[in-house]
């Protein structure tokens, strides 16, 4: 066996460290956590470390404090047991094994499932999403009213919550700062501090309703759909219906396509999207919807019959979507996304063909 | 992936697989069945402890790599192993999905890999890429909606 090298390089893929020798090490860090833990809380339980209080005879720690506080110091080498531990066992089970192998024995207890399928994916379709979510809504005309995506929700939620958390550290700090004026003493520090936090929390208010009203004031979009899951080289009756009061100078109907790739930069984890499709549905001008009731039309989408279907794995992912853009007169433009499940096309699969004869030609060589 | 040569002093040179799929193109529509042939050259047979011979998907792209094991079979008992090696073929019926997909920031791509095992840990695998189904890759990236 080759001694490890200090510094590794990576050629595509690839890296020219020792997969055993990583392994080792990172079996060595967990072991070492998990022996931390063991001495670490060996040494708290046994009595042997002792607090010596100023003015008394030493004690030992599991008996210096009430339980409650016992038990909180117990916590990180439980903690350091429990990571070290975890971690160890998964390393042990991953020694020696190709990915594949671990890839197959984690697919393992899928295959023990009863659903014979993973949570999540669509039966019979790997690393294709179920559509249950969306399938769950009954339309008033159509068969099915697709849920709405809106990241713009989380973002007033957001928005809210620190909004609501700023502004009760401002009336902490303004019941402080009230004392100190009652008593006759003034804090000019505090104030200083009191008068930046209020506007701080004023600002956030602000942004708050802001985004309340914008999210609020135009009225709701829906989107019904006559079936679903969607297939290729099929057409789709879809109705969308706008709600408000305002007139709109255009609302557009989009089919699209996200790819979604997640990964690791640095400590972070970022999810870039990518739009990879667009087809102009239909595009309706000067709409006005009736008052006390909702503007409702029809337009027929079509996945293309050599369209790649929704996928999803844990790191990335193919989405269809239905995209509302709607131009209030009064507002600024809106953007509302539904999202769809498409499925492989059912004319692709055919029952096992019969075994051919080899082809001649030769597979290149990888390793 | 380890080196190509095995480092407890019996293999000396870099192994090579040979593969033939039994559609020339390679191209081939889910459901069907897919045949493998197989060669292993630049070694002798009795140094390989054991053989994996897969087939799965991979995703590529910026997002971490995903992966699915369609079909996996190790091979470490002697009889079998003489029939699995230098020369060796298996036949698996392919999936429905995912089909192979040459998107912008993600593609899904299938492979069959056959990877050998030799003494001290040592493994060497080779892989060669099919298409499941005929999805033209992706137009491209396009602004958002705004």
């Amino acid at each position: 066996m080759r001694l490890p090298q200090f510094f590794g390089k990576k050629r595509g893929h690839r890296r020219t460290g020792s997969h055993l020798w990583g392994s080792f090490g990172e079996g060595l860090f967990y072991a070492c956590l998990v022996a931390a833990g063991i001495v670490f809380g060996g040494l708290l339980l046994s009595g042997m470390v002792r607090y010596a209080p100023a003015d008394g005879q030493p004690v030992p720690l599991p008996w210096a404090y009430a339980w409650c506080v016992w038990l909180l110091t117990m916590l990180i080498p439980g903690a350091l047991l429990a990571f070290g531990g975890s971690g160890l066992t998964r390393v042990v089970r991953a020694w020696g094994k190709s990915e594949e192998r671990r890839a197959a024995s984690e697919r393992m207890p899928e295959m023990l499932d009863a659903m014979g399928h993973a949570v999540g994916e669509a039966p019979g379709h790997p690393g294709v999403p179920t559509c249950d979510d969306l399938v769950n809504s009954p339309g008033t005309i159509l068969r099915y009213r697709l849920p709405i995506e809106s990241p713009e929700s989380w973002t007033l939620f957001g928005f809210g919550l620190f909004a609501g958390l700023w502004n009760a550290v401002v009336v902490v700090l303004a019941v402080g700062a009230g004392f100190e004026l009652v008593s006759g003493r003034t804090d000019w520090l505090l104030l200083a501090l009191l008068v930046t936090f209020l506007a701080v929390g004023i600002g956030g208010i602000v942004v708050f309703v802001r985004a309340l009203v914008l999210a609020t004031a135009v009225g709701p979009t829906q989107i019904e759909i006559c079936d679903h899951p969607l297939l290729p080289g099929e057409q789709y009756d879809v109705l969308l219906a706008q709600g408000g009061s305002g007139v709109f100078r255009s609302l557009e109907l989009f089919l699209e396509v996200e790819e979604l790739a997640t990964f690791r930069q640095g400590t972070d984890t970022r999810t870039e999207r990518t739009i990879v499709y667009r087809e102009p549905v239909r595009e309706w001008r000067d709409v006005q919807p009736v008052p006390g009731a909702r503007f409702e039309t029809h337009a027929t989408i079509m996945i293309p019959p050599a369209a790649m279907h929704s996928f999803a794995s844990e790191h990335n992912a193919i989405k269809w979507r239905i995209v509302v853009r709607g131009s209030p007169e009064r507002w600024p433009v809106f953007v509302r996304v539904f999202p769809v499940v498409v499925f492989p096309a059912p004319a692709a699969i055919s029952p096992v063909a019969s075994a051919r004869p080899f082809a001649t030609v030769a597979g290149e060589v990888g390793s | 992936m380890s080196g190509s040569v095995a480092g407890n002093g019996v293999v000396k040179v870099a192994p090579r697989v040979a593969m033939q799929f039994d559609q020339a193109d390679r191209v081939y529509e889910p459901r069907r069945e897919l045949g493998i042939r197989y060669h292993v050259e630049g070694i002798e047979p009795e140094v390989v402890r054991a053989i994996e011979r897969s087939m799965l998907w991979y995703t590529e792209g910026k997002g971490e790599e995903d992966l699915g094991v369609h079909f996996f079979e190790r091979i470490e008992d002697a009889a079998k192993l003489a029939q699995a090696s230098p020369t060796g073929s298996f036949m698996v019926a392919l999936p429905s999905s995912p089909l192979s997909y040459e998107g912008v920031v993600v593609k899904v791509r299938w492979c069959v890999r056959v990877r050998l095992f030799f003494g001290g840990g040592r493994d060497f695998v080779s892989e060669h890429v099919f298409d499941l189904g005929s999805v033209p890759p992706a137009r491209g990236p396009l602004g958002r909606l705004e």
